[in-house]
């Protein structure tokens, strides 16, 4: 009695179709988990090996995005569904900070009181929420409803300001319209140049590479990156170029990209006269980026600044030309701007619009691009609606049948929504869903802090993560494969996420816990636990919205149609945007000036030992995010065990560092303690850590949490850190302290 | 509040401090009036030898829009000049007879071209009128002699081998035109360079077409061309070099008579202290070529090794983005609050950057030392101070040359001809006074064809598969186990499943099994 079902991958958002397959059929994936657990204990469980074999069997699965391939992520994505450290039933702190078991009514109670007598004292707006973008559309936009009409707060933001944001307000700005790939993945495929500026594909979305193909065949794939990572590898024996700037002068370069297509003619200008706004302000601003004085800033020679430009011109006028952005670009204070000097080159060029060339942001999470539709923002409603429209506003009231004055406004972004826990009309009770912020927040510490200072904290979660361990509820929920629903991927298609094993008997859905809630606080509206019916009601509340899902069905998704948004009803959904119109109201693309600013000094180092360096941040390929799920896969974790800091090997020279050896790397936000992995790969003033760690290895205990001011992103790539070579003792001391102090 | 401001000149630095001062202006804290005498907003001077050869559009070259400017409220007075300065009723007097109050005036006037003494050319320095076939190459109307004679393919003599000079000469000599650079001398580039990096930069500039006349000292201009222009450069030696153009590159000099006129120190520039105002005139301030950072404390340490104007724009867009905060801070609040804001950090030493297409050079600080010459290394080393070191690296015959000279690790100079990465990043640690790597080697490395191909550390686990983290060793098992195509492979271990990189690899592997293997 095999069950099996076609679904995709739970990480990332390239969404790999895999198939499960179940010999046992639906029996239940997992055994009750060790509890009490002690609250605070950020060192994982250890459990008995071997860990009991995963109860699915996990087979990749032809589609256009991973024609079947799976990285290591995926391949052992099952084990997590029994794994024996999993939370299956409520778990409350008691006054010895131990998390205990306790049933779903008394949790529900306790959740319901926490909401009421918070609201009482402090004001709606003192109750927050959460979110992430790896929930499905139907819990992303349910929680919005939920937060706006049951909690009635504005205070409602996710982990996707820490990721799409940037790339979001530059892809607003200029077209009117965010959808990462504005054209499917194939397209790629035929290209003969691709500009890649901070983005490290072969890591953090494997099968992707597989698109990159007939570029580097070409010898036209162009990866900017600050580090030979194994993306710009790819560049070499004939591949590619690499460009290796300086962190932190991404914009910089692009600038000077500009530049060149303007001084050597390369404009197209008949789609600049025809398609777009404001050329003249953008010729004027990168008048003063000529390739020589871009050469001084960012460190990449003139020439290949020339030649990068020259290959571009070129492969939009032979096979295709694309410009694609991540987020080593997009997540600084300057991100948004960035983000659209990639977008003036590509348009320059005449790339957008067009069925052969593009400019596209690789979005990261799994469901980043549907998390960032439908309501988890602090100034939007669902169909990508600004919640400040009137017009949004009355339509979305409509459909859940409320006032229009019932939906809260604008709420905080996610950094300062972050500063506002505990302070004086701040948030006091905290909701988090699919996030792991104590890991994956800039200035993790303060985080912390502020996640302490809390009157109540409910996190919504399967494992004991870092950001669980401070909960005073956990809630448990489900996973990927216990669950049906919608999700969008990178290339903004829709696609189905079905059921392969049953649950935890104590596990439950987000949507069941939101409408018991829903009804424990008398909310108005309406709040189904299946998911299909939340597709249907989505459906209408998009409808109409740039994001307009308002044609598609579980059916037809189910039927294998590509669905591709905006896909009013009646129409074939739109695979590729832009090829007539751009999203604004006269149609065309807007060219916006932008320009570096001058950054704020950062701290003196203090420490005559410690040498001032950069500090930028990525991902492995075996972890995700912040490692709460691939650290507990034991195959993952004997690959990377743990963080190391890579930094060149004349650098460690200098310093008396050697391999594996131990080393602090500080500034005025926090210290993280990790052993040395010595690369020529990286810049010899820069140093990279991975993000996925937490504790004395966690990454953003150094990042620092000033933003972007127009997408609210903070500064994750490019920090001072003061390095020093330290010793094994000092970590020991270090890890005894945190355990004391918990 | 709302403070008066007037700008002197209209050039790039000028259109900086401009832009930085738009947010104040569109807010009203700031009225500002822009005095510029060109009839043009501000353009990039930097590229004016580029349209000079046809390389860009006059149009690209624009930094600011007058008409944008004038609707953010901004008063632009183009294809004006200021006659004088009224310092005592704070007003400015133009030539149109206008006056102008001023709470703050800024001088970003810019400096002009040196006009050699030469015979057959007026030397009035403050208004030179060149002879027809004589150019500077300071503005758009130069540009266009230039592309006339280049479009023409006619024959271009550039004398000066100062950088903006080699930049013109390759340029033109690319497009078409037939070049001479006159210089004095053994090598271009003069005490900025080195012999040896000098001696290939000459070569390298000779490689690309441009004739070198070097140890030259020109005394005077022959007009027989048949408009009365000029056909020749008289030498001292008694030969000449014809020519049916001359261009003047002969280094800039600062603009400072309105400034004298109106009683203010100067000395190469108008002075000015750290926060770049006038010496004892807190309603004044310079910018950019103009400006001289010299404050008027005789004890002030930075003062004593400052040098006069660079002649680059990079410090003056700066200035003009530290002054822009310093008068919005002086507009809206108190002159404390402004004192408040840190000072402009003093400037490095210049960098001097070829800006050409076929040729690659970086030069920057002082370069005089030689590897074995114990006098100069060892004469700065007291109270501690590290002497200094020289590594060197010279290969003529492939036009590369080397040359950083540091101390304790930081450069003082440098010297990069022919390896452009290698430029890049000394550019780049001189810059940020960083120190390098003990094995100076390890920049040379960066042009060599090897970069690339080496992909970090070997992987001691002999990892084939990266996504899907297979070593070689468990697919030579599977191939051995009867797996012959990629796709067996692929099943049997998930080698390949990912990203698709190492298919070759695996192939290689399958082929070398099978070959191997003795015919059935």
């Amino acid at each position: 009695m095999t069950k099996s079902a076609d679904t995709h991958c739970p990480y990332c958002a390239l969404q790999c179709a895999m198939t499960l397959t179940s010999p046992a059929g639906l029996a239940p994936a997992s055994k009750p988990g060790p509890v009490p657990v002690a609250a605070g204990t950020a060192v994982l469980e250890t459990f008995e090996s071997p860990l009991p074999e995963a109860p699915l069997n996990v087979q990749g699965r032809d589609f256009p995005t991973n024609r079947g391939g799976l990285c290591r992520k995926g391949w052992t994505s099952a084990t997590l569904l029994n794994h024996p450290g999993r939370v299956t039933e409520p778990l409350l702190k008691g006054a010895d900070g131990i998390h205990r078991p306790i049933g779903w009514d008394q949790a529900l109670a306790l959740v319901t009181t926490a909401v009421k007598d918070t609201q009482a004292r402090y004001g709606r707006d003192a109750v927050g929420v959460f979110g992430g973008g790896g929930l499905t559309n139907e819990k992303a936009y349910m929680l919005g409803k939920f937060a706006r009409l049951a909690l009635g707060t504005s205070r409602i933001d996710y982990n996707g300001r820490f990721c799409m944001s940037s790339a979001a307000a530059a892809g607003m700005r200029a077209f009117g319209l965010d959808r990462g790939l504005p054209f499917p993945l194939t397209d790629l495929d035929t290209a003969s140049t691709i500009l890649m500026l901070g983005s490290n594909v072969a890591e953090t979305m494997p099968p992707f590479v597989q698109h990159l193909k007939g570029a580097r065949d070409a010898g036209g794939l162009i990866v900017v990156d600050p580090r030979r990572s194994a993306t710009a590898n790819f560049t070499a024996d004939g591949g590619g170029l690499h460009l290796q700037p300086l962190p932190g002068t991404d914009l910089t370069l692009l600038l000077g990209l500009s530049h060149v297509v303007i001084h050597e003619n390369l404009v197209d200008a008949g789609f600049i006269a025809a398609r777009t706004t404001g050329y003249d302000a953008v010729v004027r601003s990168v008048n003063a980026f000529w390739p020589e004085r871009v050469q001084s800033i960012t460190g990449v020679p003139a020439e290949l600044v020339r030649e990068t430009a020259r290959r571009l011109a070129d492969g939009a006028r032979k096979g295709g030309s694309y410009i694609l952005t991540g987020r080593g670009v997009e997540q600084h204070v300057d991100g948004t701007d960035t983000a659209t000097a990639a977008i003036n080159l590509s348009l320059l060029l005449g790339l957008p619009g067009s069925s052969r060339s593009g400019y596209g942001t690789l979005t990261g999470q799994g469901n980043g691009q549907g998390g960032r539709e439908h309501g988890q923002k602090a100034d939007q409603l669902p169909g990508y609606r600004k919640i400040t429209d009137p017009a949004a506003r009355a339509h979305v009231a409509g459909v859940w049948g409320v006032p229009e004055e019932t939906i809260p406004g604008p709420g905080l972004p996610a950094v300062q929504l972050l500063k506002s826990l505990g302070q004086p009309d701040g948030v006091r009770c905290l909701f988090v869903h699919a996030s792991n912020i104590a890991v994956a927040s800039p200035d993790a510490n303060a985080v912390i802090a502020g996640l302490r200072s809390l009157d109540f904290l409910v996190v919504c979660d399967f494992f004991m993560s870092e950001t669980a361990a401070e909960a005073d509820l956990i809630l448990p929920v489900l996973q990927w494969a216990e669950e049906e629903g919608t999700l969008t991927n990178l290339e903004g298609r829709v696609l189905r996420r079905r059921r392969a094993i049953q649950p935890p008997a104590g596990a439950r859905s987000e949507l069941w816990i939101m409408a018991r809630l829903a009804e424990a606080l008398d909310a108005p509206s309406t709040y189904s636990e299946d998911p299909e019916t939340v597709f249907e009601e989505l459906r209408l509340a998009s409808a109409g919205g740039l994001a307009d899902y308002s044609g598609i069905h579980y059916a037809m998704l189910d039927r294998g149609e590509a669905a591709y948004w905006p896909y009013p009803a009646g129409s074939t959904g739109t695979p590729r945007l832009f090829l007539d119109t751009f999203a604004h109201p006269d149609g065309k693309a807007v060219l916006t000036a932008v320009t570096p600013r001058r950054r704020r000094t950062p701290a003196a180092n203090p420490d005559p030992a410690a040498k001032t360096m950069t500090l930028i941040t990525g991902r492995l390929l075996e972890h995700y995010q912040s490692g709460a799920q691939t650290r507990r896969v034991s195959e993952l974790l004997a690959t990377q065990p743990e963080a190391k800091v890579q930094m060149h090997p004349a650098a460690a020279t200098a310093m008396g560092i050697t391999e594996g050896a131990f080393v602090s790397v500080a500034n005025e936000r926090g210290e993280v303690l990790c052993r040395a992995e010595l690369s020529t790969a990286i810049r010899p003033e820069t140093v990279f850590l991975p993000f996925h760690f937490p504790e004395l290895e966690s990454a953003n205990r150094l990042t620092e949490a000033a933003t972007d001011p127009v997408s609210g992103m903070p500064e994750f790539k490019f920090n001072k850190v003061w390095v020093r070579a330290a010793a094994r003792t000092e970590r020991q001391h270090s890890v005894l302290q945190t355990t004391e102090a918990s | 509040m709302s403070e008066q401001i007037v700008i002197v000149g209209f050039g790039p630095v000028a259109a900086r401090l401009i832009d930085e001062l738009l947010p104040a202006v569109r807010d009203g804290h700031v009225r500002l009036t822009v005095v510029g005498e060109e009839a043009e907003a501000a353009y990039n001077r930097v590229l004016v030898a580029d349209l000079g050869v046809g390389r860009t559009t006059a149009d690209a070259l624009a930094l600011s829009d007058a008409a944008a400017l004038i609707a953010d409220g901004v008063d632009v007075r183009l294809g004006v000049k200021v006659r004088r300065v009224d310092r005592a009723r704070q007003q400015v007097v133009l030539t149109d007879g206008t006056t102008v109050h001023y709470e703050r005036l800024v001088f970003a006037t810019g400096s002009r071209p040196v006009i050699p003494n030469l015979t057959g050319i007026n030397p009035d320095p403050a208004s030179p009128v060149l002879p027809a076939g004589v150019t500077a190459l300071r503005d758009l109307r130069d540009a266009s002699v230039l592309r006339a004679a280049v479009d023409g393919g006619k024959r271009v003599v550039v004398l000066g081998g100062g950088v903006l000079g080699l930049e013109t000469a390759l340029a033109a000599a690319e497009e078409g035109a037939t070049v001479t650079v006159v210089h004095n001398g053994p090598h271009p580039l003069g005490r900025n360079i080195d012999r040896g990096g000098g001696a290939v930069l000459a070569a390298g500039l000779r490689r690309c077409g441009v004739r070198m006349a070097g140890n030259a000292r020109s005394t005077g201009v022959e007009h027989n061309a048949p408009d009365g222009g000029f056909s020749a450069l008289l030498l001292a030696d008694g030969s000449a070099i014809d020519g049916d153009l001359l261009v003047l590159s002969c280094g800039v000099r600062p603009r400072t008579e309105l400034a004298e006129g109106c009683g203010l120190s100067t000395g190469t520039g108008i002075l000015v202290d750290h926060r770049l105002r006038a010496h004892h005139e807190p309603h004044i301030f310079a910018i950019g070529d103009c400006a001289e950072v010299r404050c008027p404390d005789p004890g002030c340490n930075e003062c004593r090794t400052a040098k006069g104007p660079s002649g680059l724009v990079g410090p003056g867009w700066r200035q003009a983005e530290w002054l822009a905060e310093y008068l919005t801070l002086l507009a809206t609040g108190t002159q404390d609050e402004a004192d408040a804001l840190a000072e402009l950090p003093q400037e490095q030493a210049g960098v001097i950057v070829l800006k050409a297409r076929g040729m690659n050079m970086a030069v920057a600080g002082d370069n005089a030392a030689d590897p074995w010459d114990e006098e100069a290394l060892t004469a700065g080393a007291v109270h501690g101070r590290p002497r200094l070191q020289i590594a060197q690296w010279a290969d003529p015959e492939h036009g590369r040359y080397v040359k950083m000279t540091t101390r304790g690790g930081v450069l003082e100079g440098l010297v990069a001809v022919g390896m452009p990465r290698t430029a890049a990043e000394l550019v780049g640690l001189f810059e940020r006074g960083a120190e390098l790597p003990a094995d100076r080697s390890l920049l040379l490395r960066l042009d060599g064809p090897d970069q690339l191909a080496s992909s970090g550390p070997a992987d001691p686990a002999g990892t084939v598969c990266r996504c899907a983290g297979v070593s070689g060793a468990k697919i030579q098992g599977a191939v051995e186990g009867g797996c012959s195509t990629v796709a067996d492979v692929s099943k049997a271990t998930r080698a390949g499943t990912g990203c698709g990189g190492c298919h070759e690899d695996i192939k290689g592997m399958i082929e070398k099994h099978f070959q191997a293997a003795p015919a059935a």
